[in-house]
Order: C-alpha cells, then structure tokens, then sequence
C-alpha cells in the first residue's frame, strides 16, 4: 500500500502516469480507507490506465470487467459448469448405481442423490467470473469494472453487496467473504447518471481533460523521442480544439497517437498540409474534421504570423 | 473540526448538492487520513466524499473557497489593510505588534479578551470567537440583501463591539500620560483606530459572505424556473443555450425509460418445443432453457415540423427535440414545412445538432420564406411521402396550425391517421387563440388522439411524460 500522497505521484510517475495532487489524493484515500473508487469524465483522459497503473505501482495482480448492456451475473461472478457436471455423471454412472443399491423405491432412492448433491454444486464445478475471482483471489488485486455506465441499472444494483461488504451470495454455496479486500475502479463515460445508492458507496473523481502544462509532460513522457516543438505545437491545436462544438472531443490518447504518429513521419513541427493529412488520428466524425480544419487553417495562419515577426530561419517549415 | 464538517455538508445541501449522512462520515474519516494542514489534500478528500456530480463541482469549489477559507481569510486581508495604511514593511509591522504586545501587558489589563486579540493580530483566536458569535445570533438563517445591516448589528452587538469600543478609547487616554516618543504615540494611535474599523469591516464582510453562500445555486434554480415557464418565442441568447442543454436531457430521460421497458420485454414464454430440441444432446435433460424470442416493436415516429415565420423561435426548439428524438430511435422520419414539405431526416442524421438545424432554417430544403400552408403542406404529404406511415407509426405534428385562410384540407389529416398508430400535434400557440383568426386548429383537432399546447419547456416536459406513459 500506499504511505502516502507524494508515495502515490511517485508511484504513479515511475509507470509513466502524470498523476494530478487531486487524483493522486482519491487515490491514497481509496487505498486506505478501502473503498471503490468511480471515476468520470470524458472519454480519453485515462480513466482505464489509471486503474491498470494502480495495480502496476502496487504490483497487484489487475481483473477487468468490461461492462456492455445486458451484462448479468452469468458473466460478471459466476456460472456452473452444466457440461462438465454432465460428464462427471456419466463417467460416476457405476457409483450412482452403487449408491443406490438397495434402495427400496423411488423416493428413498432420489434421497440417497440428494445426498450427494453438494458433489455437484461444490466450487469444483463452479466457473468463476472476474468479480469472484477478484473477491476468492489469494493475492491482493485492484479489481477494474469498466464502463459500468453501459451496464444496466439491474447490474449496478447487484454490485452493491459486492462493493460495500466485499463479499458475494451464490446460493448453493452460501456467501463468500473476500479474503483480500480488492481496490475497485469503476469508470463511467456518463452515458447513463449512476445511482445514488452506487456512488455513495465510492469515492468520486472528476477526470476532465488537463491544461496546457499537464498535457505537454504527459506528451513528454509517454513519447520521449518527439521534438519538443512538434509536442508543444500539437498540445496547443488539441487544446484549442477541445474548445470547439465537436461530437467526439479527442483525448489525450488521441493526441498521443498524433505525435507518435508525426514522430513516425519525422516531422518536427506542424504544417498545413501535414495536419490535413493526419488529421483523422484525433477527430473521427467528417463534421468534426471540417471543423476542424477551419481551426486549424487559424492557428498555422497565427503562427506563420508570429514566426514571420520573428526571424526567416523557419521558412523550410511552412512552405 | 467534525462540527464545521457537518456545517459545511448542510451548507452543501442547502445549495442543492446532495450530500447523505454516510458521505458526511466518509468525510470524516477522509479528512483524518490526509490532515487539515495540506490544503489541497484536504479539498480532494472532501470532494471525492461528499460530490458526487460533476455538475455539482462548481457549487462545491466555491462554497469549499467561501467556508474554509472565508472568514479567515477575511480577517487576514483587514489585518493587511491595516499594515499597508500604516505603510510598514512586515518585518517593521511584525516589530510594531511587538511594542504593541508589551505595551498591552502593561497598560491593558482590563480590556477585554477581543480587544487583546484584535490588537495583538491573533487571527485564529478571533475567528473563533466570530464564529461563535455567528452562531448565537443565528446568523446561518440569513437570506435576503436586506437583512445584512441587521445581522451585522447583531453579531457587533454580540461581540460587545461598543465596549471594545469604550476600551480602546480608554487605552488611548492612557497613552496620552505614557512617556513614549511622540512619533510612536501617534503610529498607535492610528493604529488603534484602524483595528477597530478594521472589526467593523470585518463583521461587515463576513455576514455579506454567509449570505451569498446561501445564494449560488438559488439564483441557478430560479433561472430555469423561469426559462422553463417562458414561452419559446421571448428567449434571449443565454436562455436558448440553456434550453439546449434541457432539451438534450429531456431526450435522454425519454432514452432511459424507453431502454428500461424495452429489456423487460426481452424475455418471452417458455418454450417447450425448443428447449426439448436443444438438450436433446444431454439426454433431453434440460440444461439449457429457451425462451421465445419476443418481436422487437421497434417504435416508428414521423414528425412533421412547422417552421414559418411565425414560429420561428418555437420551430427551433421543436426541431432541436426532433434532433434528439431522431438520434434516440432508429426510426424516425422528419419532414419541415411551411406550404413546401421536405424531409430532413438524412441532414439530421449526418450533422451536429446546430448545423442540421441551421440548414433546416436557411431555406436550402424547403422554401421557408412563403407564407404557411398546412392544407397545401399535408396534401403533399399524403400524395408523396404516406409511404412512411403505417400501423406503428406515431405521427407528431409541431404547429400553431395558422394556415392563411388557405384550403385546410383536414382529410389529408384523416387519412393519416386511418393509416397511423398515432397522431399528436403539439401547438406552441397559447390555447384560447386556437380557432380565431386563421387558426384551423378546431378543424385538425377531431383527427388527432392527443393535442396539447407547448409553448414552454414545462409544457413539453408534461407532453414527454404523457408520451413515455402512453
């Protein structure tokens, strides 16, 4: 676990993630007072990472569940196993036959299976999904359920139990306490407003996309090898397209992949044509682009401006 | 600090955040584990506990600005107008409160613990003692502008202001006789004048304070209240932002109650026959059960929009809700008029909401700039496009039904309706105009199964409602 706040940034830092004080606060808080953590905000600020950063910086095993609608127990804590069940019956046929020797009638006999019913419904036959994993597991782990906004609100209504207590009921087996308690993330993309019930449960964190100098060091960070101008160059469009009326407001993952993408191609500063042409790694709707493209035909307007009060030195750049 | 914990999470919810019992106590236990000394630590620790929107962030940043630091801060910046008036630099002013230290061990032994305070700068002591005041003057009850003079007389009366007053002036007799260069005698007589306006100023801005927390999210709640009883035609620029914004959750909340009902329907009966097929491989031991697979009734919307000139700023949000709707079902068809009647479907479903909507209203569909026919406009729909309606389909007309004493041909409408799962036509003209004038809306009426006036975001709220019930 974590000692203590500046513990959480370092941690953070050493597996490439800028965490803010604010973040690297819930962060200390979940891990000490042992709680879920929800974490909102756009798509594409790391809401994901920061989970799978988490369990790297503590070297935590990490167990992810993706939700998607129509997600139900089945899937997200446990199922039996009918096929295997089935085999070991017809394998145990000879012993079912001993068993019921001598049984006088149907119902002493259909006792005397009764009997042995917890064979088959013992955790021998039982499938574990993420949750009972992450609640059985041996080791320690930060448990990631992702998206639950795109589960339905029966499903969220069902991680309640887990969450608050930690432990699981599967009927035939009675309830199962976890033997670590996991640090949970849970990410939502707002498509759906959470319950009540649900968030007073976690902590909450705001993510929303980070300012100019944040953005840059994490640029700097994660694609060391790209020219300090080009990062700054790019940061400064992304941002100022973020201000836009766009339908998908690209993320930092977005801007990532435009420098490694510009990094590639060996550019080190932004042109007009350039930008046209690479332009679909960060905006992904034809009416973003145009949009786009009318802002960024602004801002190399604007720089070619500045540069030509400067010196002719960057001619090569924008012709 | 559990107290002013507690104080704040009220504070929160007196302004609309809601903050349960249980969050309180994760508060708590949250500010022990980062300390009140770390600031921001402690801001994080009580947002991540007690917000839980992010809406409600903003509301939370400023009263968390307003109460943690407030009163203190307060107190400080009196304290520094006071050195700055005395034109010391801190290190001399520092020196100064010194003097002032000694001076009052000497010569100040019957004045008052305030006063002391107050002279000797100790701020966290003093702002305990206003706070208390505060309290017993009651003074969180505070609402109004109006009330400030009289809270702030209250709490000056509270902390026996006319008696520190009374004091000072008696300090200032004594150091009349004190054999202290003149110099310094007339810098601590200024400076005793000014801590006790600066009191004064003090108690002043902490009640406007206290008032103005209760104030943020008030003015917000209000504004769209009002919005939503104003009429679509009188909304300024902010306002339609605004409204935006409640047409998009309108829409959404229409999404979530149709997603709900549509999952329970997923399931349908038993079915035997398949169930006996699929587990014929296990012996007809029935390992896996089928049900029977329910038709989906995916529900079809055709919406015809009236945008002529007289309802200009109505067909604006109207068809901003059909943008929403449309981008809700899958089948929804959408048609504009005013005499011409074109459809817009397809620029709805290739464009951001203010594009589609500008390209609607700029006349490259449909000629927008005639005079409005909806006998003209509805015989065409019946002559071209009655192809799009069907059993299921419902039928929602936005219009004030003004048709320029033009033929009305109201059996298009029937025709429409023989034909459709539904008709609703929503009129944002008020409803004891309907008939007078050029209004044909006694003639459509009989053809509809629901006609409701909409002239204001309230109104549509009520029609969704119904809408979502039905």
């Amino acid at each position: 676990m974590f000692s203590s706040i500046e513990d959480v940034i370092e941690r953070f830092a050493k597996n490439n993630y800028i965490a803010s004080r604010r973040i690297a606060t819930v962060i200390y808080l979940a891990s000490e007072l042992r709680k879920p953590i929800l974490v909102e905000g756009p798509a594409g600020v790391g809401k994901t990472d920061l989970a799978k950063v988490l369990a790297a910086s503590l070297g935590f095993e990490m167990i992810r569940l993706q939700c998607y609608e129509g997600l139900d127990e089945g899937k997200a804590l446990y199922e039996w196993e009918y096929a295997k069940q089935l085999l070991y019956t017809q394998i145990l046929k000879d012993k079912i036959s001993e068993v019921l020797v001598g049984a006088k009638g149907l119902t002493e006999a259909v006792d005397r299976i009764a009997a042995q019913d917890e064979v088959f419904f013992s955790e021998r036959f039982v499938l574990p999904r993420p949750l009972l994993k992450a609640i059985s597991s041996e080791q320690p782990s930060v448990l990631l359920i992702d998206e639950i906004d795109k589960a339905d609100a029966e499903f969220e209504a069902f991680l309640l139990e887990l969450l608050s207590d930690f432990q699981v009921t599967v009927p035939e087996l009675g309830t199962i306490k976890a033997k670590h308690i996991p640090l949970v993330v849970l990410t939502s993309n707002n498509a759906r407003e959470m319950s009540d019930a649900l968030k007073r449960r976690c902590l909450h964190l705001y993510i929303d996309f980070p300012d100019r100098a944040q953005e840059l060091a994490i640029v700097k960070l994660k694609v060391p090898e790209a020219a300090a101008k080009l990062a700054e160059e790019v940061v400064t469009v992304v941002q100022s397209l973020r201000k836009l009326d766009l339908k998908k407001t690209p993320g930092i993952s977005e801007t990532l992949d435009w420098v490694k993408a510009l990094t590639l191609l060996n550019v080190n500063s932004l042109d007009q044509e350039l930008v046209t042409e690479t332009l679909d790694t960060i905006v992904k709707y034809e009416g973003d682009v145009r949009k786009a493209q009318e802002e960024l035909k602004d801002y190399v307007r604007r720089v070619r401006a500045r540069r030509g009060t400067e010196a002719g030195s960057d001619k090569d750049l924008l012709n | 600090m559990q107290e002013k914990l507690v104080e704040f999470a009220n504070l929160l919810r007196e302004n609309g955040v809601r903050v349960s019992l249980a969050e309180t106590l994760d508060a708590f236990s949250a500010s022990e584990v980062t300390g009140l000394a770390e600031r921001d630590a402690f801001r994080a620790a009580l947002r991540a506990t007690m917000v839980k929107r992010a809406s409600e962030l903003p509301v939370f940043e400023e009263l968390f600005d307003i109460y943690f630091s407030g009163l203190g801060e307060i107190i400080k910046q009196a304290s520094q107008a006071v050195q700055n008036a005395l034109s010391m630099s801190d290190q001399e002013f520092q020196k100064f409160l010194d003097q002032i230290e000694k001076m009052l061990q000497k010569e100040g032994k019957n004045l008052s613990e305030l006063a002391k305070q107050l002279l000797q700068n100790n701020s966290g002591e003093m702002e305990r003692k206003i706070r208390e005041a505060a309290r017993a003057v009651k003074l969180s009850g505070i609402e109004r502008t109006i009330e400030e003079n009289y809270f702030a007389r209250a709490l000056a009366r509270q902390l026996g202001l006319d008696k520190i007053e009374a004091e000072i002036k008696q300090l200032r007799e004594q150091l009349e006789q004190m054999d202290i260069g003149s110099e310094l005698k007339a810098k601590i007589e200024e400076y005793l004048e000014r801590r006790l306006k600066a009191l004064d100023d003090i108690i002043r801005r902490y009640v406007r304070m206290e008032r103005e927390k209760r104030d943020i999210k008030q003015k917000e709640d209000q504004r769209l209240n009002q919005i939503g009883e104003k009429s679509f035609y009188y909304l300024t620029e902010e306002e339609l932002k605004k409204m935006n914004e409640a047409v998009t959750r309108l829409a959404q909340r229409l999404k979530n109650v149709i997603t709900v009902r549509r999952k329970r329907s997923k399931k349908g009966r038993f079915d035997i026959k398949r169930t006996l097929r699929q587990n014929l491989a296990f012996g007809g031991v029935p390992f896996k059960l089928r049900f029977e697979k329910r038709k989906k009734e995916k529900p079809q919307v055709v919406i015809l929009c009236d945008v002529s000139d007289s309802v200009r700023n109505a067909s604006r949000f109207m068809l901003q809700f059909v943008y929403s709707l449309q981008d809700l079902y899958s089948r929804v068809r959408s048609f504009i008029f005013v005499a011409d009647i074109g459809e817009v479907t397809e620029c709805f479903r290739n464009n951001d909401a203010k594009e589609a909507l500008d390209v609607a209203l700029t006349g490259d569909i449909i000629n927008v700039y005639a005079h409005s026919n909806f006998g003209y406009a509805f015989r065409n729909f019946v002559t071209d496009h009655l192809g799009a309606v069907n059993k299921r389909t419902t039928v929602i007309v936005l219009g004030d039904a003004r048709n320029n004493y033009n033929l009305p041909h109201d059996w298009c409408l029937r025709e429409i309706r023989q034909r459709a799962k539904k008709v609703i036509w929503l009129n944002p003209e008020s409803r004891n105009t309907w008939g007078f004038g050029d209004s044909e809306m006694e003639r459509y009426a009989p053809h509809c199964d629901l006609v409701e006036e909409c002239r204001n975001l309230n109104q549509l709220y009520r029609v969704v409602d119904r809408l979502v019930a039905g």
